[in-house]
């Protein structure tokens, strides 16, 4: 059993999550409030990491990010190591190939929102900012909570993208898939066998705790 | 309100945990040594010996000979590299990305090998397998993919040689690395493949079938050749001597590889 | 504090309406569905900005568009009750109604929701609360705001009428309590008859009709945007006593009135609407009838309508009853002002709904 690998997972997931949150809060509002020309675009670009074979993504990642572009040079230059093979790089891609999990779910939270109810938060006298804390979060939560899980789940299992972008260094990249896929290349039918069943319970888990809250949530909604 | 009172204090309590872990994991400053997939028992066992003979540690990455050489030029941070073909260093080298030309630290064979009730019987003039082919009764043969993989150039070598390439087209399932194609030859789902030598007496792949020696003037050699990059540092030029020692040399013999000066 | 509103604009609807509200003055705006009242009543709110348009209350100006000025709506202390009510579904009605304070006060929210008679339900949550009771929580959210203007769009059109009924009563009681200028959004006459003071009749954005409720009622004209159905007077009644036989009998100015049962103990006051088509009119008394409401009064205007219909005013101890008849009979009776009639009233004519508590203090500005 690789802890390192499961832990590094859990913490790949858990980043990606933290930064896909806020975006998806101000990209899923955004979306759901606004018409404008070009919506329809925006949309799909937000949607493209779905239908992109991970591969392709990588590959596209790494002519972006790696050792001669100039974000790559950059990086070099400020941290003394590439962005592509790092636990950071990972984040990054990790970041770019979940938007559609995080931004599509918020977004649908948000258009659930009548738009009266939006107008009366306002004519009570609360500012946007309030109005989202005290009225719009609430009800969008569990459009965001489908959000952050998906996210996170996927983010668990993802291997194509997690390979490519980041090879397999252990301690630095080594996710728990990768371990898995490696261990069974090794003969390691046992090591993977558990690995595999870990990560399955992991994902269960994550999944039924956040329908659960979800329910609480949609309980004190009604 | 109450309504959303327990969700910030739980994303809070998740984030925590899952971020604030920073400091328990310390930066890893063991070398990251990228060592061919044929490698993967001999040199693990090496990297073993080396850790409990001088207490420093190195972290394996094994895979195909070719991707390592793509990773590298994308700037992967390895500080060894451990190729199963030495035109991949001297390709690496040319770009100055390695330290020096690097030293040749095996020779490599390639054998036939067929999972405990597979119906194919690996004799070393490949004749079962041409005649089991002619007959069509192969449904898959597992070789690594010889686009980017030493060990599957070679077995195509070997192929072509019998004859029997062309035929063996539609029923041909290429492994990432040679590691990959020793899962699929011997799974059970093939009737058997072309994989290294050092993986098939590897204990864990022995007991799961036969095998059989293809003769070397079939294929071109296997010049592995090993090389420290640019920013190697003590630990793997530690390890990269060690690889020259008789303890490694003698795990390197037990796996089948010919050292270099008993060619 | 009163409350100024000019708006003109092209797109999407045609507007150009300017009117003015007193403090304490109830205004219905009414028209057709896509006649522009709504839309005039979110421009005041702030939830919509026309091309050309100024919204002032109490000398502070919202919106002048000339001026630059357009204030969001959470700036401007506005109350306003949505047609669907649009409660948040995650806040009891009593977070519901603190959600408009600018200090949360629990206490305070619970004596708002006592005036809209709410009382003991302040810990329910929208989906466990009938319509009727969505609706007053509403109403005391948007109390609550202490707003300078109160804007009510439609907000009886989602109940059943037994309900309707209740909240009449219960807005016209409000009344007493509400300093500021309210405006009403309605395409329910019979509803702008009983709660507005004045009333302004706008079709396809443009004012139709301005003027007290009264005049407007009988204002052919302005009713004919309306739909001429709609024509009736409104007299004030007290109730005298309840007979055995399930009717009760009102004093109004005319003399008795006999409608059914009537809800309410002797002494209470009521204004009755009386629906102009279902008034017979009789130059001598009539002897034998059926009807039990037979009332003397005065012609004091013949206007004539588009078709075979006239309408006749007649006075009846200083207030007005409409009756709708055939020009025909007008010129077999032939009426004249200044003649003496008959007006004669079926008492099941007259709807429940049509019967309304009147309003304690206030004064219907006539």
């Amino acid at each position: 059993m690789d802890w390192t690998a499961l832990w590094l997972s859990m913490r790949l997931a858990g980043w990606t999550v933290a930064v896909l949150l806020p975006v998806a809060v101000l990209m899923g509002r955004f979306l759901a409030y606004r018409s404008f020309g070009g919506k329809g675009l925006v949309e799909a670009l937000v949607m493209l990491p779905l239908v992109l074979p991970p591969t392709v993504f990588g590959f596209y990642l790494l002519v972006a990010f790696g050792r001669n572009s100039p974000v790559g040079g950059l990086w070099q230059n400020l941290f003394g190591h590439q962005l592509v093979f790092s636990f950071e790089g990972l984040v990054v891609a990790s970041v770019i190939f979940n938007l559609p999990f995080a931004i599509q779910p918020a977004q649908r939270g948000f258009e659930a929102i009548p738009a009266e109810v939006r107008e009366a938060a306002s004519c009570c006298g609360m500012s946007p900012l309030a109005s989202l804390w005290k009225v719009e979060l609430p009800l969008a939560w569990p459009g965001l909570m489908t959000a952050m899980v998906l996210t996170f789940a996927h983010t668990l299992g993802e291997f194509g993208i997690v390979l490519m972008v980041g090879g397999s260094i252990p301690g630095e990249t080594r996710t728990i898939a990768i371990a898995i896929y490696d261990r069974v290349q090794a003969f390691d039918g046992q090591a993977a066998a558990i690995m595999s069943a870990v990560l399955v319970a992991i994902s269960l888990f994550t999944i039924a705790l956040t329908y659960w809250l979800s329910a609480r949530m949609g309980r004190r909604l009604s | 309100m109450q309504t959303n009172r327990s969700m910030p204090v739980l994303l809070a309590r998740f984030a925590a945990l899952v971020l604030g872990a920073l400091p328990a994991m310390a930066q890893d400053d063991r070398p990251v040594v990228a060592a061919a997939s044929d490698l993967h028992f001999a040199v693990a066992e090496i990297a073993e010996a080396f850790s409990v003979e001088t207490s420093m540690q190195v972290r394996l990455i094994f895979g195909s000979t070719g991707n390592f050489s793509r990773q590298i030029r994308e700037g992967a941070p390895f500080e060894m590299y451990m190729a199963a073909d030495e035109s991949f260093v001297a390709g690496l080298h040319a770009e100055g990305l390695t330290r020096d030309e690097g030293d040749l630290y095996a020779l490599g064979r390639v054998v036939l090998v067929a999972p405990n009730g597979s119906s194919l019987t690996p004799d070393e003039s490949l004749d079962n397998l041409a005649q089991m082919l002619a007959e069509g009764t192969i449904t898959r043969f597992a070789i690594a993919n010889p686009d980017h993989a030493p060990y599957g150039m070679r077995a195509m070598e070997s192929l072509i040689t019998k004859g029997i390439w062309d035929d063996l087209q539609p029923v041909m399932v290429l492994g990432e690395n040679v590691s990959q194609a020793a899962q699929f030859a011997l799974s059970g789902n093939a009737e058997g493949g072309i994989i290294a030598y050092s993986l098939a007496l590897a204990p864990e792949a022995s007991t799961r079938g036969t095998y059989a020696l293809i003769p070397e003037d079939w294929h071109e050699p296997l010049r592995q050749r090993m090389v420290l990059m640019n920013g190697a540092g003590e630990v793997a030029e530690a390890f990269y001597a060690y690889m020259q020692e008789p303890t490694a040399r003698e795990i390197m013999e037990r796996y089948g590889f010919v050292l270099p000066e008993n060619e | 504090m009163a409350l100024e509103v000019m708006a003109r604009a092209d797109s999407p609807i045609p507007l150009d309406v300017a009117f003015r509200v007193e403090p304490g003055e109830l205004i219905a705006l009414v028209g057709h569905s896509g006649s522009g009242k709504t839309t005039l009543l979110r421009s005041i709110a702030g939830l919509w900005r026309p091309e050309t348009a100024r919204v002032a209350v109490n000398g502070t100006t919202w919106l002048d568009t000339a001026a630059r000025v357009d204030l969001p709506p959470h700036r401007r202390r506005v109350g306003i009750v949505f047609q669907n009510y649009a409660l948040f579904p995650h806040m009891t009605a009593a977070q519901n109604v603190m959600a408009a304070m600018d200090t949360a006060d629990y206490a305070e929210a619970e004596r708002v929701l006592d005036l809209v008679n709410l009382h003991g339900l302040a810990h329910r949550k929208p989906a466990h609360l009938s319509g009727g009771q969505q609706q007053r929580v509403a109403v005391a959210r948007a109390l609550a705001r202490k707003p300078h203007a109160l804007l009510l769009d439609e907000p009886f059109s989602a109940v059943d009428r037994a309900t309707r009924e209740k909240l009449y009563d219960e807005i016209v009681a409000l009344r007493a309590h509400l300093a500021m200028p309210v405006v009403l959004v309605t395409h329910d006459m019979n509803e702008a008859q009983f709660l507005a003071d004045r009333m302004v009749v706008i079709e396809k954005g443009h004012v139709v009709q301005e003027d007290t409720t009264a005049r407007v009622m009988a204002d052919a004209h302005a009713l004919r945007a309306m739909g001429i159905r709609e024509v009736a007077a409104m007299l004030p009644a007290v109730i005298a006593e309840h007979g055995d036989d399930g009717l009760t009998r009102l004093d109004a100015p005319t003399g008795p009135l006999y409608l059914p049962w009537i809800d309410a103990v002797p002494g209470t006051g009521l204004r009755v609407r009386i629906m102009a088509h279902e008034v017979i009119l009789s130059r001598a008394f009539p002897d034998g009838l059926s009807a039990q409401n037979i009332i003397a009064g005065t012609v004091t205007r013949i206007v004539p309508g588009a078709g075979p219909g006239v309408m006749i005013h007649v006075d009846v101890g200083g207030h007005e009853i409409l009756a709708r008849i055939t020009r025909r009979a007008a010129e077999q009776m032939a009426l004249q002002p200044g003649m003496t009639v008959h007006a004669i009233l079926k008492s099941m004519s007259i709807a429940r709904d049509h019967v309304v508590r009147a309003p304690d203090a206030a004064s219907t500005a006539e």
